[in-house]
């Protein structure tokens, strides 16, 4: 019985290995890989790939954990305190990698400089720390853009009254002060809200950062001092604070993350969404989404620096440090993304991080006029993504830093008393990690 | 209008009043829980609609569908879940009884030195919080090698759940006379033989009810099963909600559904044991 | 082995499953993490853990102004639930108890929520305090009680309130179903001599029944403020201790501290005092129950 299966795996490898000419015949007989992989939905379709893997190199891959992201995070962290580090491959997003910078190996000794220019450029940069090259990027590449409800910009009623009162043409904000100024017209509480953000945890720091960035400011300086403490700083965090006093968002969103974000979209209560590319079809399915056809995305808008907002990150698959067996782990990630898989993942909706796959997808979304604009506006909204900024301490950072904006949004702070306040215990937290 | 009348009346408000106050008390109980039943068989839009939908529109067992689907379409392994968690609730809670039933007929049988303090000892055992226990008996556990197992999720249940047990069972058997044992020894019982026949069969009520108990708390039990689990071989029905959530999205619909599924075994037991919970706990009460 | 076992005196040797239990996952463990909160000990630098910094960490904790203000909360939510859930409990207990028809569904149905995790509950309840398409703001809106959307989980004062709603509706039950199990152990000989004697129904229940109910009170007391802590569930999925620390209570500022900044020194320093605060509610109740069980000359 053993012996027939291992037969029929190897005559189904012959074919595959033709095509990719990437490894030799059951390269890694024999080998067994432990991963732990992010779970959920979206994530899932790709695992269907390991079988393929596994039966063209006959190495054997051992799922030990499936969690999301969070749950994962804290389990890679006891991992490190427990020293239970047996495994080998590990999902990874950009945003975290900086946390554990020893649990991973870097990746460039197992791949081909050839094989790496086929990744879009600033995502191999994001995956790095220092010089290190700790993931391969998978085909969950995130950026937000602007979505908005199309018909609220036909009707010639509210086009002359916001010209009257604005002495602008309404269209789709290219500007955050435009942003603004629409979501204030457009809201109409409890039923109808301008905008929304993120407002606790990573998020509203996340979206404060790009805020930040597209004001000419920025969080850290070079020696990850805080620096958004400053002009800039106070007036991207007004921005948030203006929107939530003129109750151009709803009250909760303070209490929101994006699962209320994207679910209050689609129930065509936000006018305006600065929201993730994974949105795209969920708000155009009319299974999902009431303003399903009514849907409209263009580029992120900018700041007053002239500067695109772009706060960005991706998954991807990390190979650990006390792997032993690199080789086989550092092919399986490869595997999985390389340009099938991100073929394969992206056809669902992700955005894709190889350059072939971009081209792909596009071509694959000609005649589809709502896929077109999406792909259009992420492909326009990725030329200005920049990553989280890249220090152990970022999550940490965001933990002391959210509570004072949310205390300036909801009125108990000024946005300068609360950014001093944060700003101070910034500077403590990293002078206590021995940053400076 | 005579007294008589009056009083009638009087009573009748007050049946009504009883009537009516016990069925709001019942509802505030029962809606949130109920929404989430409803839920399980509505399509997210309409949950999630504004202006609301009180009459369902669709219902349909596309959730539960989707649940016991393949990877990839929602599908998450429902059935392995309900076994890991229903091995681990029954044997924890077995294993957390007869050491009940050991401790509690010590306390109750026996006079020795410190004993209030070590039974203080032992309740101040449960009262750490989970969220303090959980890394470094991580890190113990894992040095041990017992990570992602469901022995090691059974033995932390069981240290939850031995203090209470104790306790319960403890009144139980204080309020059997100590000379009934007594007689039945003299009677050419051995000691175990007397405590099978004598003591035994009136704590049983209290054996069931802390019984329920333990069940209930590890069923349910969220924070210390996230820790110490990884995989589909040994996560249990609490932490397989959170496969329904992801980095943006919460599958709330999908969630509804596995709850549905946790809340009915539960429900069931619930129904059968009560009306031993109840006189169990009757006794275990006042005697102490 | 089984020589050394036999010597034992029989209470020891009944005690000691327990004991060995109790020891191995409770209290190696809380050893560890009373040393480790004596170290700067992080998460994703193992090798910290070997660094003695002695008392630092409580220092820093006693000095936080955050984590007082976090204490006091919990203090105050311990308290207002607690006394909630037994008042209600009781109510609901004296409620079904006159019932003499079906009662043993609707006591089934009182329990319900002892079914749900409290994982579950705090999701639950998130998606009905939600503002904008939550039950309660949807069912107020409807009704046209207001036409304001009421944000639950922002709002200073309702955040808590909603918190507490949760909590109180998930625990009630544990209260209900331990008076209720006293209610049905109250003798009948006094309180129908109480009717004889022309006392008011206000009279029999304050003089007779509640001195009878006290311990059932009290042991419901004791095991919740054992496991209230179940709480951090609740209260992580729906607020996370926010907005602006509105609902920050010691098992948020110790979880996120420990798990998402890994700092579990000085998370473990913070556990430690959350440890003693526990301890002191669980103390304080059992005292209150002995206190009772003597008062009606049940302790032998």
């Amino acid at each position: 019985m053993k012996r027939t299966t291992l037969w029929s795996a190897t005559t189904l490898a012959i074919p595959l290995l033709a095509v990719s000419g990437l490894s030799t015949a059951a390269e890694f007989d024999g080998v067994t890989l432990d991963a732990k992989l992010i779970g959920g939905q979206q994530y899932e379709a790709l695992y269907a790939r390991i079988g393929d893997w596994e039966s063209e190199t006959g190495a054997k891959v051992n799922v030990i954990s499936k969690k999301n992201h969070f749950e994962l995070d804290k389990e890679f962290k006891s991992d490190l305190a427990a020293g239970s580090l047996g495994w080998c491959v590990g999902s990874n997003h950009s945003s975290f990698a900086s946390q554990y910078p020893s649990l991973y190996a870097d990746l460039t000794p197992y791949l081909t400089p050839e094989f790496m220019a086929e990744y879009v450029d600033s995502n191999i940069a994001a995956s790095k720390i220092g010089d290190k090259l700790v993931m391969l990027p998978r085909a969950q590449f995130d950026v937000s853009a602007l979505y908005y409800q199309k018909s609220l910009y036909e009707d010639a009623e509210k086009q002359a009254a916001f010209k009257k009162e604005y002495g602008y043409e309404l269209t789709p904000p290219d500007t955050w002060q435009q942003v603004s100024d629409q979501a204030v017209f457009f809201s109409d509480p409890p039923n109808f809200y301008g905008t929304q953000f993120a407002g606790k945890d990573e998020a509203i720091v996340g979206r404060f950062y790009e805020m930040v960035v597209a004001e000419g400011g920025q969080l850290f300086n070079d020696d990850w001092s805080p620096a958004f403490n400053s002009e800039a700083g106070i007036r991207a965090l007004d921005w948030f604070v203006n929107i939530y006093q003129q109750g151009a968002a709803p009250k909760g969103t303070t209490s929101y993350l994006w699962d209320e974000l994207g679910q209050g979209f689609a129930s065509g209560t936000i006018a305006l969404n600065l929201d993730w590319p994974g949105w795209a079809g969920f708000f155009n399915d009319p299974e999902s989404s009431k303003i399903a056809g009514n849907v409209g995305v263009v580029v992120q808008p900018q700041g007053s620096a002239g500067i695109r907002t772009g706060w960005s990150g991706h998954h991807g698959f990390s190979v650990t440090e006390s792997c032993e067996n690199k080789e086989a782990a550092a092919s399986l990630v490869s595997f999985l993304t390389n340009e099938e898989s991100q073929t394969l993942e992206s056809a669902t909706g992700p955005l894709p991080t190889r350059k072939a796959v971009w081209e792909h997808v596009v071509a694959e979304a000609e005649g589809d006029a709502y896929r077109t604009e999406v792909l259009q506006a992420f492909q326009a909204a990725a030329e200005h993504a920049f990553p989280a900024p890249k220090t152990p301490y970022w999550i940490e950072a965001t933990n002391v830093i959210y509570p004072e904006l949310q205390a300036a949004i909801l009125g108990d702070r000024t946005s300068a008393e609360a950014l001093e306040v944060a700003a101070e215990a910034v500077d403590e937290m990293m002078r206590e990690n021995g940053e400076y | 209008m005579d007294i008589n009348q009056q009083h009638r009346l009087k009573k009748y408000g007050l049946k009504a009043a009883h009537l009516i106050t016990l069925f709001v008390a019942m509802s505030i109980i029962c809606l949130p829980g109920l929404w989430i039943v409803l839920n399980s068989f509505r399509p997210t839009v309409e949950i999630m609609a504004k202006p609301p939908i009180w009459i369902p529109e669709k219902l349909s067992f596309d959730h539960y569908r989707a649940m016991f689907g393949g990877v990839g379409e929602g599908g998450v392994p429902v059935v392995r879940y309900f076994m890991n968690s229903l091995i681990i609730s029954v044997t924890s809670t077995i294993i957390a009884i007869l050491i009940g039933i050991a401790g509690g007929y010590a306390f109750a049988r026996y006079r020795f030195r410190g004993k209030s303090a070590i039974f203080v000892g032992f309740m101040v055992t449960r009262a750490v919080p989970g969220v303090a226990l959980s890394l470094p008996l991580f890190i113990v556990f894992a040095k041990v090698g017992i990570i992602d197992t469901h022995f090691g999720l059974i033995l932390a249940y069981v240290a939850m759940n031995v203090p209470f047990s104790i306790w319960l069972i403890d009144g139980f058997f204080r309020q059997v006379p100590r000379e009934l044992a007594e007689a039945a020894e003299i009677d050419g019982c051995t000691r175990w033989q007397a405590f099978w026949k004598v003591e035994f069969p009136v704590a049983k009520a209290g054996i069931a009810s802390a019984a329920i108990f333990a069940f209930l708390t590890s069923w349910n039990e969220y924070a210390l099963a996230s820790q110490l689990t990884r995989s589909v071989f040994s996560k249990t029905m609490p932490v397989g909600l959170l496969d329904f959530t992801s980095e943006f999205t919460i599958n709330w619909g999908g969630m509804c559904a596995l709850a549905v599924l946790m809340i009915i075994p539960a429900l069931i037991l619930t129904f059968i044991v009560q009306k031993h919970l109840i006189s169990g706990l009757t006794f275990g009460g006042i005697k102490g | 082995m089984t020589r050394l076992f036999r010597r034992l005196p029989p209470w020891l040797a009944l005690l000691l499953p327990a004991i060995v239990i109790l020891l191995v996952v409770v209290l190696v463990p809380l050893l560890l993490s009373l040393y480790s909160s004596f170290t700067p000990y992080r998460l994703t630098r193992p090798e910290s853990l070997y660094k003695w910094i002695g008392e630092y960490n409580y220092v820093k904790v006693a000095t936080d102004a955050n984590f007082w203000m976090a204490f006091g909360r919990t203090v105050f939510l311990l308290t207002v639930a607690l006394n909630l859930e037994m008042l209600l409990g009781l109510g609901l207990a004296l409620l079904v108890n006159k019932v003499t028809w079906g009662q043993r569904g609707l006591r089934t149905i009182m329990m319900f929520p002892m079914m749900f995790s409290p994982i579950l509950v705090g999701f639950q309840f998130k998606f009905i305090f939600n503002d904008n398409v939550g039950l309660v703001n949807n069912a107020l809106q409807s009704l046209g009680i207001t036409d304001q959307a009421i944000a639950w989980l922002v709002d200073g004062k309702l955040a808590m309130f909603s918190i507490i709603f949760a909590e109180v509706w998930m625990s009630t039950s544990v209260f209900a179903i331990l008076i209720l199990a006293g209610l049905f152990a109250i003798p009948r000989d006094p309180l129908e001599a109480a009717k004889v004697d022309g006392c008011t129904p206000w009279q029999s229940f304050r003089h007779i029944s509640l001195p009878f109910l006290m311990p059932f009170i009290y042991i419901a007391m004791a095991i919740r403020s054992l496991d209230v802590a179940r709480a951090y569930d609740i209260v992580q999925i729906m607020t996370n201790g926010g907005p602006a620390r509105r609902t920050e209570l010691l098992w948020t500022l110790i979880g996120r501290t420990g798990y998402v900044d890994a700092k579990m020194g000085l998370a473990n320093a913070m556990g430690y005092i959350s440890i003693f605060l526990a301890i002191f509610f669980t103390v304080y109740f059992f005292r209150k129950l002995n206190a009772s069980r003597t008062a009606l000359g049940y302790n032998a």
